[in-house]
């Protein structure tokens, strides 16, 4: 009888852990694939000049991964499902408006502040919702963008329906593309060295088992703040540099798009990766501005794309990638 | 006649079950002892079929790769790969390690639950056999699973193993965490349950000694390969297996 082994790779035993780092192979191995990302990221905007339109197209891809990133975070490391991305963008991107255009902020200062002080409101306003878990935490998430919607449109504040316009814009298309692909990368590994530092033990155990981390002596609600906090903060952040993009904030910040679209590139990604969460991003967004031309059409296709990966690949891209890329298969006698 | 032939488990690399064969003649209580790791809770999953489920939901999350070898025959019938679903029609319950039971089912309908298989008439006499049996649980009827005690939980899955018309049942680990007059409850029921309808019982236990009494034959795990088989009384007279496993 034969059996498929599969085994880590030599390169990949010799060079975890203790970083006995012998050769370039092995060098190349370990910093091969982030490097290929940064400066992939980074000479894209460069590479993408003859093709005017896709560079814009790089800033709301970049958008969309760090709203996913904070999607993933929140609901693989600390077990919270939250529906409502598009609430902290809506949150960042009214805030940066209101520092800009009432209070005549500059752009570095309104697009910082406004993340900071998006995410303490924002954390602020879904505490009473930290208690709940799993689908509850989900559907009331799911309403605060909704409420937000209806509460300015009925009380015809910051705009009413015509939301606020005359953001200052970024002062170039270079510096528009940089600030959110730098921001972007430092989001992802920051959040990437954060889950394995105390801290983010501390909120994994609070997804897998809170009685334990309670029974430990740490204060589970504080721990689901923070996590709330830093997760906010990435999507405020969005909203921001959103607002400032388009020079306007309406309340189409708080459209369904930007909670749906980061999920589903967490799905195709692969989540509790962080990395997965990027990549889905970097294909999916593509793939729907391609298929702008197909109108609603495209919703069709969007959701059989999905429903594929979820139901034949459900590990996603990246789960998968990097099994092959650290382990290798062989038949063996049994 | 259930058999169990050269039946070898990974769990991706790591050898969980290595050429163990076990024969279950019809109508007897078959004892598996063996220390925590093993392998009798994955033999158990092996025969109740439940391993392929495991094996099915590793593979889309892109977890461990479970590879199942050997052979299952029921009554010469091979059961190999049939599904869990299909092997509890044919006869194979499997009453799972830590009950679980539906906590939030009364004692009723999780009874009835486990007679999802059965037709009106059995149900009515396997309820009335199961409450003879465990007579404690005909004064909680009416209660959710989750609040009772864990013995009583515990008699409620043997109990809704046996709503299912089992020909050969299998108990995973049924004694623990149960206090010593609750362990001999579960022992004499289960005794019972093999002279009164003659149901062939396969019982995986680490603490020997209450189960030994009862039991026809048994087998001794040890790092998922067998190393000792026999009847009780040989069993017992074996010096190492008396130390290890039965406390002397």
């Amino acid at each position: 009888m034969m059996r498929k082994e599969r085994i880590d790779r030599g390169v990949r035993v010799r060079t975890a852990g203790l970083y006995a780092i012998a050769s370039w192979q092995e060098i190349l191995y370990l910093v091969g694939p982030p490097l290929f990302l940064i400066v992939g990221a980074i000479i894209l905007p460069i590479l993408l000049e003859f093709a005017p339109y896709w560079k814009r197209v790089i800033n709301i891809v970049c958008v969309y991964a760090i709203i996913a990133l904070s999607f993933d975070f929140l609901a693989n490391f600390v077990g919270l499902v939250c529906l409502g991305g598009a609430f902290f963008v809506g949150i960042g991107g009214y805030l940066s408006a209101i520092f800009n255009v009432y209070l005549h902020f500059p752009v570095y200062l309104s697009i910082p502040l406004a993340t900071i002080s998006g995410a303490v409101i924002s954390t602020v306003l879904l505490m009473p919702a930290l208690p709940l878990r799993g689908v509850y935490f989900a559907i009331v998430t799911l309403m605060y963008p909704l409420l937000a919607t209806r509460v300015i449109e009925a009380l015809n504040i910051m705009g009413g329906t015509n939301g606020i316009i005359g953001l200052d814009s970024l002062p170039n298309a270079y510096v528009e593309h940089y600030m959110v692909i730098i921001v972007m990368l430092i989001f992802l590994y920051g959040m990437r060295r954060f889950v394995n530092q105390d801290m983010g033990l501390v909120i994994r155990g609070v997804k897998d088992n809170d009685q334990a981390v309670r029974a430990s002596g740490i204060s589970v609600t504080k721990m689901k703040a923070f996590a709330v906090f830093v997760s906010s903060f990435m999507g405020c952040f969005a909203g921001a540099y959103i607002a400032h993009m388009y020079s306007w904030a309406g309340i189409s910040l708080f459209a369904l798009d930007f909670s749906i679209i980061p999920i589903a590139s967490v799905v195709i990604g692969g989540g509790g990766t962080l990395l997965g969460a990027v990549l889905g991003s970097f294909i999916l967004v593509p793939i729907s501005e391609l298929l702008r031309n197909f109108g609603t059409f495209r919703i069709v296709i969007y959701c059989v794309i999905l429903t594929g990966f979820i139901v034949f690949k459900s590990e996603g891209i990246m789960v998968y990638a990097m099994r092959k890329y650290h382990q290798f298969e062989r038949w063996v006698k049994v | 006649m259930f058999e169990a032939r050269e039946m070898m488990v990974f769990y991706e690399n790591m050898i969980a079950l290595n050429n163990v064969s076990i024969d279950v003649p019809d109508g007897k209580i078959i004892g598996i002892f063996g220390s925590n790791s093993a392998g009798k809770s994955t033999l158990m999953y092996v025969l109740s079929g439940i391993i392929l489920d495991i094996k099915k939901k590793e593979e889309m999350r892109g977890g461990e790769r479970i590879s199942v070898y050997g052979k299952l025959t029921l009554d010469g019938e091979d059961v190999s790969s049939l599904k869990p679903h299909l092997r509890a029609k044919k006869g194979i319950v499997l009453c799972p390690e830590r009950r679980r039971i539906f906590p939030e089912s009364t004692v009723m309908e999780n009874l009835k639950i486990g007679s999802y298989l059965s037709d009106k008439e059995r149900t009515k006499d396997n309820l009335e056999y199961v409450l003879n049996l465990f007579p404690r649980l005909k004064d909680h009827l009416k209660r959710q699973g989750g609040f009772l005690s864990g013995g009583e939980q515990q008699m409620l899955a043997i109990g809704r193993a046996l709503m299912a018309n089992p020909k050969v049942l299998l108990l995973d680990e049924p004694l623990m965490g149960l206090s010593p007059a609750y362990m001999d409850i579960v022992i004499g029921g289960t005794k019972e349950i093999r002279d009164t309808k003659g149901i062939t019982i396969i019982i995986t236990e680490q603490y020997a000694r209450p189960v030994i009494p009862i039991i026809d034959n048994g087998y001794i795990l040890e790092n998922g390969s067998t190393v000792l088989s026999g009847t009780g009384a040989e069993l017992l007279d074996n010096p190492d297996v008396k130390s290890a496993y039965f406390g002397v």
